[in-house]
């Protein structure tokens, strides 16, 4: 957090908040120990807003707390209102009719009293679009998948719905994949259809990456990051005396 | 190891190479043009091929996930061929309730294909659109962008 920033205030359920500005409203209801459930949120990535789970309501209208940035002080917002829960128990019905086993989504519909409607589905492949493996893959450095295709018809895959060839092997995406829907393997490396070489490493064996992953990160040295470490302050260690500079 | 097809095809390759060579030299290379672009080619060969949106993802430096993705979003932009002519059926709510469903009918199975798709010799597509905004005439279709109100489906058969 970045104390030069000015602080807003404002009340999630009755109950008082002062955060830096610019804080999701997600983080300032977790400040209070006020626990909103989210799905697509993940968070090491940028907010996508899009599973609209963790829905708040505030002035009869309903905004997505994990991409809503508070910005003004004076905000009054309920995570638990009669409004709030049926906008959710709505969502979570969506939800189901994509992925109808899968557990996080079934206790939260216990929770909500929300049933999968046999009429929306027709294709329950399991992936929520929540994006979170677009992003990752995007957050690592490359953009090697995407969302292709709009309404009933979107879904993840690599152009051409082909092997995608700025994929590295990372397995970024099959990591933050909130349902494990990413088929991969970590030795042989494989993902989105494609196989990769592994970077063992020339001291101690440990698989460090994918060549291409390496490459990506800019890193030369093919030494794990234990080893890599233990070079290096063996490297200080010899260094003369003289080259240390003391004021 | 060169057989005649793959020559052909290579030629039929390199021709839309250096045709969206030209395409993409009339705009500015940056990723804000990638829908204009797109939509040049698209005009240009009917669809969008292949190598035209790996050359678009190089040339704009837009990775070839993100140009496939705005590729497939939009209705206007195609992968495969769009036949010449386009006979698009309204499938809006007042062209429904007067009887759309059973132009498409009645054009399906005249013609022999169905709605997505094109006739085998690519002369004719027919295509559904929700709501072209003429309501009043419904139910109504275009050809090629000009409008036809008040179908029936021998007025429709007439459109072919
Ligand atoms: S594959 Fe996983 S991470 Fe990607 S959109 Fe689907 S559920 Fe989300
Ligand atoms: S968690 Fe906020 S919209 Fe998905
Ligand atoms: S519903 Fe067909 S023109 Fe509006």
């Amino acid at each position: 957090m970045d104390h030069t920033l000015p602080k807003v205030t404002g009340t999630i359920d009755g109950h008082e908040f002062e955060v830096c500005h610019g804080t999701t409203l997600l983080e300032a209801a977790k400040t209070l120990g006020i626990k909103i459930p989210t799905l697509c949120h993940h968070p090491g990535l940028p907010p996508d807003g899009n599973c609209r789970l963790c829905l708040v309501e505030t002035g009869d209208k309903l905004l997505a707390s994990c991409a809503f940035p508070i910005r003004a002080s004076g905000g009054v917002y309920l995570t638990h209102s009669p409004l709030v829960f049926e906008a959710r128990a709505f969502v979570l019905k969506l939800l189901l009719s994509r992925a109808p086993n899968n557990k996080e989504l079934l206790k939260l519909a216990e929770e909500y009293g929300a049933q999968a409607d046999p009429r929306l589905s027709d294709d329950p492949d399991g992936c929520l679009r929540c994006a979170r493996c677009v992003r990752a893959c995007q957050a690592a450095g490359s953009q090697a998948i995407a969302l292709i295709g709009r309404g009933r018809g979107r879904k993840v895959a690599g152009p051409f719905f082909e092997p995608p060839l700025d994929c590295v092997g990372c397995l970024a995406c099959a990591r933050s994949c909130p349902t494990g829907l990413i088929a991969c393997g970590e030795e042989p490396r494989v993902i989105w259809g494609r196989q990769f070489d592994l970077v063992k490493c020339p001291q101690c064996g440990r698989t460090v990456g994918t060549p291409e992953e390496l490459k990506r990160a800019g890193i030369t040295s093919w030494l794990c990051p234990d080893c890599r470490r233990r070079e290096y302050s063996q490297a200080l260690k010899n260094l003369p005396e003289a080259s240390f500079v003391r004021n | 190891m060169d057989s005649k097809e793959s020559m052909e095809s290579r030629e039929a390759k390199d021709s839309i190479k250096s045709q969206v060579e030209g395409l993409l030299g009339s705009r500015p290379r940056q990723a804000r043009h990638l829908l204009a672009v797109l939509q040049d080619i698209q005009a240009a060969f009917r669809y969008l091929p292949k190598e035209a949106l790996l050359m678009v993802s190089e040339k704009l430096e837009v990775s070839a996930a993100r140009v496939f993705a705005v590729a497939g979003f939009y209705k206007a932009l195609s992968f495969s061929p769009k036949a010449e002519r386009l006979l698009t059926v309204c499938q809006g709510t007042a062209c429904h309730l007067r009887g759309s469903e059973k132009l498409i009918q009645t054009l399906e199975s005249r013609l022999g294909f169905k709605i997505g798709q094109s006739s085998t010799d690519g002369r004719l597509g027919l295509e559904t659109v929700n709501c072209l905004g003429a309501c009043a005439l419904a139910p109504v279709a275009t050809v090629d962008g000009a409008v036809h109100g008040h179908l029936t489906p021998e007025k429709a058969l007439d459109l072919i």
